[in-house]
């Protein structure tokens, strides 16, 4: 194969169409960047899920005014209960701790609760989250020391079918972009073919291979769907620096959000990076299949 | 038939250069068959006249010759090749074997006379050295010596047409199918179009012609085969072009 032919080619190919190249690249690249962004997303929230399903899925707090014996006697229940997989218990001084590293970020939000504000509590794993409510049945609510029984699963649940919401509504619009993207790499790789008919019919008729004569077509389009991906790559690179590092930095630091790590980003815009290469590259060769007689 | 289509040329040595045995060829938006039961067989280093009017199914008998597109029925052999049982990828090669030339040159209007020949080299994967050196020399061959640097726009008609044939030539074809060559030329360029063609065929290549040009079938007296409504009425060696006329 002669590379500087259909290098030549591929360059000639991408300038004479210069505005369908652009608008091609440019869709392409929004599309994968919210792929991308939706990839980071999923990262995200299984990330987070580990971080909260695992630790707690029903806090009992405990009254200001609770008594030793009634602090004994909701362990030894717990100690008893089948449904209870373990539990932690959790002193004001703790929570205090707790809270401060939480909220490090905030110093005057620190500064302004007193050391007492925060109060005890038992942190329960249960043997199946969904049965939160027996347990809230055996600890009714202000009553034997107990001030509230919360299920934090249910504030967990919510808090990640708004993720998974954000998340599928971004791949949601990815998948429409790629389709307009594709529909854009068909048309122009049509053009294309149109624009140079003289030189593939004459190439046709002294015999060049099949394979030949579609590369150029096919590198073009896959070298804007590379383009597209590094411009997407660059997106996802803008999103962690100016975007995930600044604006989310508190609650990272504090343990509420899970960091992106930079690995993720590399691994997500290699990702879409390849599948800019690969869409664009079968669209391209579909294209030639169905529309053009090479 | 020991020359039958499925011989294996090198087994049996081959002179049939071109075969077709009843080919018809239905277009499917015409009622009438473009070929109709059309038997005949071409020997290497043929001249050889297509003769007839438009629509009479000439360039459909080229078309079938390139594989450009299938007979409906029968069988069209080149070089001992049955091109009904030809796989797709097989035919770049078949193709290798034949050279083009069309009444409108079909030249590259943005490459020079010597960049029009190379393409077709280029684009068969010819080694580099191999191409500086046929170029020139069929450029020569033409008689274009000299004007390798010009662009297509910058010839005449004639000369135009002499790139097209170094282009179809180059690669030394077994087949040189010439579509109405002088279609768009005067009486004297088409004259020398017409030496540059014998010159061709007298190197062992098979020239096979499609033309209205009575002028110039009268006057070279080579094999005529004539078409009529797609049916073979014609095939005489040393023929003129219609008789009565």
């Amino acid at each position: 194969m002669r590379v500087n032919f259909v290098l030549s080619e591929v360059a000639t190919g991408l300038r004479r169409n210069l505005t369908m190249t652009v608008a091609m690249i440019l869709t392409t690249a929004i599309s994968l960047g919210l792929m991308g962004t939706g990839l980071l997303i999923a990262g995200m929230i299984s990330e987070m899920k580990e971080i909260y399903y695992d630790k707690v899925q029903v806090s009992i707090f405990l009254a200001d005014g609770v008594t030793d014996e009634q602090r004994q006697a909701i362990q030894s229940e717990l100690e008893a209960s089948p449904e209870v997989a373990g539990f932690i218990y959790e002193s004001r001084e703790e929570a205090y701790e707790r809270f401060r590293q939480q909220f490090s970020q905030q110093p005057e939000l620190v500064e302004n609760t007193p050391p007492d504000a925060l109060p005890e509590s038992f942190r329960v794993e249960l043997v199946n989250p969904e049965r939160y409510e027996i347990i809230a049945a055996e600890f009714p609510n202000g009553e034997a020391g107990v001030d509230q029984v919360r299920d934090e699963g249910q504030f967990l649940d919510r808090l990640f079918s708004l993720l998974n919401g954000a998340r599928n509504a971004t791949i949601a619009v990815a998948v429409v972009q790629a389709l307009a993207a594709l529909l854009l790499i068909s048309n122009t790789i049509q053009l294309a073919a149109f624009n140079r008919r003289n030189e593939t019919n004459i190439m046709r008729l002294v015999g060049a291979s099949r394979w030949y004569t579609q590369l150029p077509f096919i590198l073009e389009a896959a070298i804007a769907g590379l383009i597209g991906g590094l411009l997407a790559a660059g997106g996802l690179i803008l999103t962690k620096v100016l975007f995930i590092d600044r604006t989310l930095a508190g609650p990272i630091k504090a343990g509420i959000i899970p960091p992106v790590e930079w690995d993720a980003i590399i691994w997500n815009s290699v990702v879409v990076s390849g599948v800019g290469v690969a869409l664009a590259g079968i669209a391209a060769y579909v294209t030639l299949r169905l529309y053009v007689r090479l | 038939m020991a020359n039958g289509p499925d011989a294996q040329p090198g087994l049996v040595p081959w002179r049939l250069v071109i075969e077709l045995q009843h080919v018809t060829k239905l277009y499917p938006a015409s009622g009438r068959p473009a070929l109709d039961d059309v038997s005949t067989e071409i020997d290497k280093g043929e001249f050889v006249f297509l003769i007839g009017s438009s629509g009479s199914g000439k360039s459909t008998f080229l078309r079938l010759l390139l594989k450009e597109d299938d007979p409906t029925s029968g069988t069209v052999s080149v070089n001992g090749k049955a091109l009904n049982t030809m796989s797709k990828w097989q035919v770049p090669k078949l193709r290798r074997t034949m050279g083009c030339v069309f009444q409108d040159f079909r030249l590259l209007r943005n490459r020079t006379v010597a960049q029009n020949v190379a393409f077709a080299l280029e684009v068969i994967n010819k080694p580099h050295r191999t191409i500086k050196r046929v170029v020139p020399e069929v450029l020569e061959m033409v008689g274009l010596e000299g004007k390798a640097n010009r662009l297509p726009g910058e010839l005449s008609g004639g000369e135009q047409q002499r790139v097209a044939i170094a282009r179809a030539f180059v690669n030394r074809p077994l087949v040189l199918l010439a579509d109405e060559p002088t279609g768009n030329l005067d009486p004297e360029t088409s004259e020398g179009i017409m030496l540059l063609l014998e010159r061709i065929n007298r190197t062992g290549t098979t020239v096979i012609m499609a033309t209205h040009d009575y002028h110039i079938v009268d006057s070279m007296r080579r094999r005529v085969i004539e078409l009529n409504g797609g049916v073979l009425t014609r095939d005489q060696s040393r023929g003129v072009y219609g008789v009565g006329r």
